[in-house]
């Protein structure tokens, strides 16, 4: 163990102070294209006319890709997981979002292909978009799918989490303390924008260059593009310049390998900084509603919340996120009763997706402020309200998970100490072990019991 | 065109409109100047002309004419890193490297300028201040920057061997790294 707790200078450090680090962009190949793209400028609609022939007929242009060109063109970033594939790689007969792919050039400059991209003509008939994920239960509401505007968790239009009996809990409570809070989308803004460079080998085989942050997941997703095995496929990969989550997307990939097997030759695309923040996906936009059954000493017998994720226009990775969001939604303590539920919102935004801590970076936001809420109404300290309730060995989670080392206590009390806070010496002697005594006071006695009180009821 | 980059004279054959961005990488082959926005806003493409720092994606061709133009390639003598790049290396000034460039160069620039006196932190953050980092927070960069303001050097073999006392060999240092 000589490596843990030892500072190692970073083993790429030296590549990167004498510029030597080689990124995606970094590399060229003989006979390469660039790529642009052609976006969606309306927020929904239908598309009425597509006409690419005055830009495949533009001098040094090589490529221009539609959604008649991909193997698949609607291929589910979680498929193989059970969640139904919903968006086109390239946009057919409607538009859900600004920013929405249309067509991509490969041509012999950037210059060039953006020239052809200005000459291809586009009609849209526009529709009422659909944008306050407030109004998702509105039936007057313009539907952003066939089959309306939530995700359906099969059996319920969303994904739940139900434990103890949280009616008794707010019978029992003294102050119910209520929230709500709303996280705004986020792009991830790497200072590498996503680029691939996908090259067609001799063989028939592809290989491409790539920034993904999650290369066998990105090769998976080119392969069903493209029809082929994985074995087709090489990937280059492993240096990126900054991801955050926004480079899982595999946004870019699919266009240069499909344009590089139409075009025969190497093609790369460099997103740029506007397709980074108006097309590829964000962070997603939450609205995150808690109520607490609290009694006056400070425990959280109960809490129930509603959550409203906004997927923008298509599925993605939303209902994974609003999945992990919600078994984070008692955040670190311990809370016996909860009836928790959270909705997957389809909106005419940019769809949404990996970001620091998908889901639950959002949740512990809004878990955290309402603590200090819980804390403000009721009259006591912030700490000791944390420490009270903070998970403890052998303490449930919500979904039932028994914990074994938990580190709400020691974390919560580094942070007090790193403020300079002083604590009563029954809180700052607190450890994570378990409840005993007044840490244990009936309702978290029989929390194991009541776990099931609601099927009953 | 004739240009002067990092020592040598090249001829190129961009027309005097295209970006000096454009000119380094695509024609000279020079990719430490990264093409972060292409209109001004992060920083990535910084290189020194005639010593002060510019935004290569915004200069055209023709305005460098005959002038000297520095980028990470031609920073101090072949293989020996100046106190910048030291610095950067020994104090995490780098993560995943996109802005590290531009920022070294803002750096040899601003500290060029104040003869070793040593430069305070408000200065950096007034001379740096454009330069957008999305890893680091900055703190680690600017710590790097006074590092190399007050002459500070590093040994940097003795950095290889860092946290390996004890006598256990280093395995992802020894494989030097990625392509
Ligand atoms: S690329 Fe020049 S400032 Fe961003
Ligand atoms: S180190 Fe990644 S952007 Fe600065």
């Amino acid at each position: 163990m000589k490596a843990v707790g030892a500072r190692f200078p970073r083993y790429d450090g030296l590549l990167h102070v004498t510029g030597r680090t080689r990124y995606v962009d970094d590399f060229k190949v003989p006979g390469m294209l660039w790529c642009r793209t052609l976006r969606s400028s309306i927020d929904s609609g239908r598309i009425t006319r597509l006409d690419t022939s005055r830009a495949e007929a533009l001098d040094g242009v090589y490529a221009v890709l539609t959604h008649e060109d991909p193997d698949r063109n609607v291929v589910g970033h979680l498929e193989d997981l059970g969640v139904p594939p919903d968006m086109p790689l390239l946009a057919e007969d409607e538009v859900r979002h600004k920013g929405q792919l249309i067509a991509a050039v490969a041509a012999e400059s950037e210059e060039r292909a953006q020239q052809a991209v200005d000459m291809i003509e586009v009609d849209y008939e526009e529709r009422q978009p659909f944008l306050d994920i407030r109004k998702a239960f509105d039936p007057d509401q313009p539907q952003v799918t066939p089959d309306g505007n939530v995700y359906f968790y099969d059996p319920y239009d969303h994904c739940r989490v139900r434990k103890g009996d949280v009616d008794w809990a707010f019978e029992q409570a003294d102050v119910i303390v209520k929230g709500c809070y709303r996280p705004q989308a986020i792009e991830q803004a790497p200072i590498e924008t996503q680029a691939a460079l996908a090259i067609p080998e001799a063989d028939g085989k592809m290989t491409v260059h790539s920034t993904t942050q999650a290369m066998y997941f990105s090769m998976g997703i080119v392969a069903k593009f493209l029809g082929v095995s994985l074995n087709q496929i090489k990937f280059v990969g492993g240096t990126v310049g900054g991801g955050f989550g926004g480079k899982v997307d595999t946004a870019v990939e699919p266009i240069a390998a499909l344009l590089a097997r139409k075009a025969r030759r190497p093609v790369k695309y460099r997103s740029t900084r506007e397709e980074e923040f108006l097309a590829l996906w964000t962070r997603a936009p939450w609205h995150i509603e808690i109520a607490d059954a609290v009694s006056r000493d400070g425990w959280i017998l109960g809490r129930r919340t509603l959550t409203l994720h906004d997927a923008g226009a298509y599925t993605g990775f939303s209902a994974y996120g609003a999945m992990k969001h919600l078994h984070h939604s008692a955040g670190a303590y311990t809370i016996p009763n909860v009836f928790m539920n959270s909705y997957v919102v389809y909106t005419n935004h940019v769809p949404t997706s990996a970001m620091r801590g998908f889901g639950v970076t959002s949740v512990s936001f809004a878990v955290e402020t309402h603590m200090n809420r819980i804390a403000g109404e009721l009259g006591i300290s912030p700490w000791e309200l944390r420490l009270k309730n903070g998970n403890r060995i052998g303490d449930l989670t919500p979904t039932r998970v028994k914990l074994e080392d938990p580190s709400t206590v020691p974390t919560i009390l580094a942070c007090a100490d790193a403020a300079g806070v002083e604590l009563p010496s029954e809180y700052a002697q607190m450890t994570p072990g378990e409840r005993s005594g007044e840490l244990l006071p009936e309702h978290l006695e029989d929390q194991l019991g009541k776990a099931d009180a609601w099927r009953n009821r | 065109m004739r240009l002067m980059v990092n020592g040598a004279e090249q001829e190129v054959d961009s027309g005097p409109l295209a970006s000096l961005l454009h000119v380094l990488r695509e024609e000279l082959d020079i990719t430490s100047p990264k093409a972060g926005c292409q209109q001004g806003g992060c920083g990535a493409c910084t290189v020194l002309v005639d010593g002060k720092p510019q935004r290569s994606c915004l200069t055209p061709l023709a305005s460098v004419e005959g002038a000297m133009i520095t980028t990470v390639e031609g920073l101090g003598d072949a293989g020996e890193l100046t106190a910048v790049q030291q610095a950067f290396y020994a104090k995490y000034g780098a993560q995943c490297g996109y802005c590290t460039s531009g920022m070294m160069l803002a750096a040899t620039a601003l500290i060029d300028a104040t003869n070793g006196d040593g430069v305070t932190r408000q200065e950096i953050e007034e001379v740096m201040g454009g330069h957008l980092c999305r890893c680091t927070g900055y703190v680690k960069i600017i710590e790097a920057v006074e590092a190399a303001s007050r002459g500070e050097t590093f040994d940097l073999e003795e950095l290889r061997r860092a946290g390996t006392a004890g006598g256990e060999e280093t395995m992802i240092l020894d494989t030097g790294g990625q392509s």
